[in-house]
Formats: structure tokens, sequence, C-alpha cells
């Protein structure tokens, strides 16, 4: 292919991904590194009385912001280097509570409590995901034929739901009065609250984004299971294999490649967990990076965003990313040049 | 020891059947090769016997012993894909020792196994090698590895040379013939194609629309075919087929007039292979114009249209005619075999 015709296919998505991701991310990581905020002007003003014997005068001192010569209020910008990062992380109390054994204490830090869950549902949902998703396009690849379509759409239905009317359906069936926890008081002979503790907020969580996800994996690999040499198989069953040895020696290694993209492409969005902790309203309990991030960007009291702290959390969100998909990079960089 | 028997052995599918009712023996270390056009059942009749196609109704047994309900593990048979079924993942090492793996064989035996295999294969060079970094031969070399390593009592090879080209082909075959020589092991062989089946079978089982047509050597094949399907599908050309009348012994037919055959008197086939015949100077048997010439350097083949068919003979090397010119075949009595005109069943003299 020519350049130019290369130019002109690629030219408009390489504009619009400089435009709309490169320019944003560029300047979220400068923005992480300044401040920006209202200048200040400290204003006297003395009054005076009249008084009784003689004339009585205070002097009162104001600060306000400067205004422009349209009347709004003029800021300035300054580089901290890592003051945001450390307003975030807040080395000093990690460190008072690492060193006093305090997980309370740690965890009483917005960015570590949101990291901790962060971390923990994205790991915990990953394997459950592929597991999961791949149990149904292997059960779904041996049944009759003719009940495929239907099963391949009832399993996908999880995926089509938008994330925050999903987690919202869930809630709705365990709140108070849901369906589900008035069956469970009614199983068990006690009250029941699902959403009165954080550990059981996190499982909803946990048990809500892989019955989103698992249609994602199934549709993948079950694709991935059509391309299956079916030789390869009946080889297998011929050398002595069971069940679970053909599924081991000859099926995964197959749908590995699959499994790493299914692997980055989950990693990458359960780490920007977000509707959850919206859609259960946990924030009391739970949040995340990403809630945290959001957070941040929220006005205050006074009407004040803290967009330095939020760039510096949303950085941090991308670093914590990129760690976690350095391995799975590499092996599929190892595995393209061990192919070539 | 490893006598297979297929007693009254059928595959259907729906209204279809694949294999109808199939009796065969297979002796006890004999090669016996399943030939047959695509869709004649022969490779369905072997994946019953692997055990990887139910049979609809009727027997498989292994010496004597019922194998229906086996799984393909169980049966201790090893087979050889035509697609050569490797896993790309592992080595040819891996590859090899898998079955040994799977089967729990004592770990301190593999290494001994998988490298005598890869030495009768010629594969010690390549063992680090994955089945992506191979040729066509070396991959169907392993394929052959894997399935001798574990010693099993049958070997089921499933058109096993049809990927690889004509070269590679050859020596591939004499490969195979010397293993099977050298393991003695009860062996089918499935294959479309008649070269492989007459130079590797102790017996060759020929088949169509999923019946057996007739199970012989290869030279009683060749000799003596059961009907002229088995006489137009075995031998390169096919036996010449005419289409005639016998009466008191005497075969005429379009462009053709041969006396002294044996056999009732009516409508048939006769059949006699091209290189019987002669081509001669005058007072031949079929008398026709040259409807083609074709030289294979040891030999010159000459067609003409006799008896409703395109007949054609052997002739030296150096024989020539133009095309149109007539030719003279001498056509010896004793070379001809009689089918019926029917049903192309074969017509024993009397």
């Amino acid at each position: 292919m020519r350049f130019k015709t290369f130019a002109c296919f690629v030219g408009p998505s390489l504009l619009l991904m400089v435009l709309f991701i490169a320019v944003p991310l560029v300047s979220v990581f400068i923005q992480s590194f300044h401040v920006t905020q209202p200048v200040i002007e400290r204003i006297e003003t003395e009054r005076c009385t009249a008084g009784f014997l003689e004339q009585q005068c205070s002097t009162e001192i104001k600060n306000v912001p400067v205004l422009d010569e349209r009347g709004s209020i003029v800021t300035t910008t300054r580089f901290v280097g890592l003051e945001n990062y450390r307003a975030v992380v807040r080395p000093d109390s990690v460190q008072a509570a690492i060193s006093s054994w305090n997980w309370p204490a740690l965890m009483a830090i917005d960015f570590w409590k949101a990291l901790r869950f962060t971390l923990s549902f994205t790991l915990i949902t990953l394997p459950l995901v592929i597991g999961l998703g791949l149990t149904i396009a292997l059960a779904v690849n041996n049944t009759t034929r003719s009940i495929r379509g239907p099963v391949i759409f009832v399993s996908l239905l999880p995926y089509i739901i938008t994330p925050v009317i999903g987690a919202l359906s869930i809630r709705w069936l365990f709140v108070g009065d849901g369906i589900l926890t008035q069956a469970m008081e009614a199983w068990s002979g006690r009250q029941i609250s699902m959403f009165a503790q954080g550990w059981t907020i996190e499982l909803l969580m946990l048990f809500y984004r892989v019955w989103h996800v698992a249609p994602f994996a199934f549709v993948i690999f079950y694709a991935g299971l059509q391309t299956m040499n079916r030789d390869a198989i009946e080889a297998a069953m011929m050398d002595g294999a069971s069940r679970f040895e053909r599924l081991r020696y000859v099926i995964i290694p197959h749908l590995m490649p699959l499994i790493f993209f299914v692997s980055l492409i989950h990693l990458m969005d359960a780490y920007r967990v977000f509707e959850e902790v919206v859609g259960f309203r946990s924030q009391a309990h739970v949040i995340s990076l990403q809630w945290l991030t959001y957070d941040l960007l929220q006005p205050d009291d006074a009407g004040n965003r803290a967009v330095s702290r939020a760039s510096a959390s949303a950085m941090l969100t991308m670093i914590g990313i990129v760690i976690l998909l350095v391995p799975l990079l590499r092996k599929s960089w190892r595995d393209h040049k061990g192919v070539r | 020891m490893a006598e297979i028997v297929l007693r009254n052995v059928t595959k259907r599918w729906g209204s279809f059947t694949g294999v109808a009712c199939t009796n065969l023996t297979i002796a006890d270390r004999e090669f016996l090769v399943l030939l047959g056009p695509s869709g004649c059942g022969k490779t369905t009749t072997m994946r019953m016997i692997a055990g990887l196609e139910d049979a609809t109704e009727g027997d498989i047994l292994i010496d004597g012993r019922r194998i229906n309900d086996l799984d393909p593990k169980d049966r201790d048979i090893a087979m050889v894909f035509q697609s050569y079924a490797l896993y790309p993942n592992m080595n040819v090492y891996e590859n090899i020792r898998f079955p040994l793996k799977v089967r729990r064989v004592p770990a301190e035996e593999h290494h001994d196994q998988v490298i005598r295999a890869a030495e009768m294969v010629e594969l010690t060079d390549f063992l680090d090698r994955r089945p992506g970094e191979l040729s066509g031969g070396q991959r169907q070399r392993v394929a052959l590895a894997r399935a001798i390593v574990r010693r099993p009592n049958v070997f089921l090879m499933d058109e096993p040379l049809s990927n690889l080209d004509a070269k590679l082909r050859v020596s591939t075959r004499a490969q195979i013939k010397n293993l099977s020589h050298e393991l003695k092991v009860t062996t089918i062989y499935v294959t479309h194609d008649q070269i492989e089946a007459m130079t590797l079978a102790d017996r060759v089982v020929i088949m169509k629309h999923g019946v057996i047509q007739q199970v012989g050597t290869p030279v009683e094949i060749y000799d003596r075919p059961a009907n002229t399907f088995v006489a137009s599908f075995i031998g390169n050309p096919a036996m010449n087929l005419m289409e005639g009348t016998l009466q008191d012994g005497v075969f005429t037919g379009r462009n053709a007039r041969i006396a002294g055959i044996a056999g009732p008197d009516g409508p048939v086939v006769l059949g006699f292979r091209a290189e019987d015949a002669t081509v001669v100077p005058a007072g031949g048997d079929i008398v026709a114009p040259a409807y083609t010439m074709e030289l294979l350097g040891d030999a010159t083949m000459v067609a003409v249209r006799a008896g409703g068919a395109l007949v054609t003979v052997k002739a030296p090397k150096d024989y020539r005619v133009e095309i149109g010119a007539p030719v003279e075949i001498s056509v010896p009595a004793a070379i001809c075999q009689l089918f019926d005109a029917d049903d192309g069943s074969r017509i024993e003299p009397a």
C-alpha cells in the first residue's frame, strides 16, 4: 500500500486519537504537577465611629479574590512538584499506620481504601470471568446444534444490559425489601441487610461484574473454539487424554491468545470500576480509584474543585493499570517474537 | 495379538447410511487397506473401530472382546490423522511423549521410549522444534512416532500421505511399510490412492456407497476384480470395459470381435488390462481409428473407441500412429474377463 493511501485511512483516526486521548492525557499529566488557585488580595478597611468621649476606630482585614475587568476571578497556576501526589497518597500517614500495624488507619485514607478495593475487585473477578466464560463456551459448544442459538442469546443478555442499570437491578434485588433479601430472611428466619457493611456490598459488586462480563469472555472463547482443529482433540482422545487433560493440554493452549486478550481487556476495564460504586451507592463503605477521582472533581461547599489532586489520582490509576498489564504485554510480545 | 472383527456393522445418520452392514475380519498383524472414492464409508468404518463414531448397529470385536461401548482410550488403538493433528504448543519431544504422560506410564521410562520412537522415524535431530517449524513430511513422521511410542495393539492411519507432495509421499510410504514390517502390529490404513493400497496392503478392501465391493490381496483384486466398479477403480490405466454380446464364444461389440471367450450367451461387459493387449499390424480383434496417443517414456499408450468405451492399449515406446489412422489390437481370449451387463458383477468362466 502506498504511504498516501495508508495515511488517508489512518490519518483521521490518528487525529481524533491525538485530540481526544493524547491531548487530555498530557494535560492531566501536566495538571497533576501544578496547582491552580485564585489570586487573593488583602484589603484593610478602617471604620470609625463618633464615640462617647473620643472617636473609636477599628481596622478590618479581608482576603478577597482579585477580579478582572469582566468580573471573573483571576487565577494563578504554579508548579508544585509531587505535592498533589503526596496529598492523595499521604505518605506520612501511611508510614505512621504501617509502623503501628494499624490497618484501619491505613484504610481511613481514601486513596488506599480505594486501591485496596480496586485491586481485589480486579484480581478476584479476572479468574472468575475467564473461568465462567470458558465454562459457558465449552457447554454451548457441546450442546445440540438446534438449541445453541437460544442458549447463546440468553447467555449474552447480561452483557447487553447497561452497566448502571444492571448494578441498580442487582441492588433492588438485595435492598432491605428486595425480593432476594426477603427470600433469604424467610429462609434463614433472621434479619438480613446486604448494604449495611462493606464486605457484603463487595460480594454483590463482584457477583454483578462477573455476571455482566462473563458473556463477553464466553463469546470470544466460543469463537475460538470454532477454529479448534477437531483432529487434535480426537488425537488426544486416542492418545488416552481424559476430558480434563484434553482441556488442559489441547483446548486451553489453543485459546491462550484469546485468554490473554480477554485478560487485558478485563484488567483495563475492572481497574476502572466506577458504575458499581454509583449503582450500589456504596461510597460510605467501598470506593474505587475511579470514583475517588470523580469525587475530587465534585465542587466543595465553596464551589472549588480539586482538579490538581484529581489529576494526580487519575495518573496513579493509569500507572496501576500499566503495572498490571506489563506481565501480560511482555508475554504477548515474547510469543509474538517467537512466532516470527 | 489383535484380530479385529466387524460383525454387521452399520452407521446411519438419519435416513442416510454411511456404512451398510459390514462384515470383515482383520487378522492379527495384518496390514489392511480400506480403499475407495470419497464418501464410500472407509473413514467412517475406521472411526467406528477407533471409537470416534458410534456404530448404529452391529458389533466390533478386538480379540473376541466387544469394544463398541469402550472409550477410544480404552481400546489400545493408536491413530495417525491426515492433518497430522499435532499439538502446536508442544515441541516434537513433548508431542511424542504425550500418550505416555496421559496414560500414566512411569516418568523414568518416557525418555527412552520417546527416543526409540523418534529414531524409528529419523526425527532425533528435531526433538526441540515445534510442529510449526517442521515440513509436512517431518510432521507426519512426528504423528507416526506419537502413534508407535506406546506400542498399541492396532494402528489406524487415515490418509496419512494425502497432504504430502508426490516425492515425499513415496519416501514416507516406504517408511510406513518398513515400520509395519518392523512393528508387526495390526494396521488399518484408509486411502483413496490405489497405488498406496497396492504397495502397502496385505489385503485390500474396496468400498463404494458404504458397501464392501471386494476383499482380497492386491494381486487378486488387480487380476480378478469382483465387479466393474473394482475393475475400473484399480489399475492405471483402469481396466478396459467394452459392452457387447457374447454368442457361441464370440464377443461382438462396436469395432470389436473377439473369439474363444468362455461364457453364457447374451449381453456382457468384457474387460482386459491395457498391458495384456498388443497393437498388431493386421488381423487384430479390435479395429478402430486412433483416438489419442500418449508417450510415457517407457511405453506409448494408444486409445481407440470400441465397445462403447475408450479402450487403452500399451504399445512399445517407439510406436507412433496418426490420430484417426486405423489401429489393430490383438486381445487374447485368455486374458479377457466377463461381467454381467446389468449389475456389473463378475461372471466366472464355466
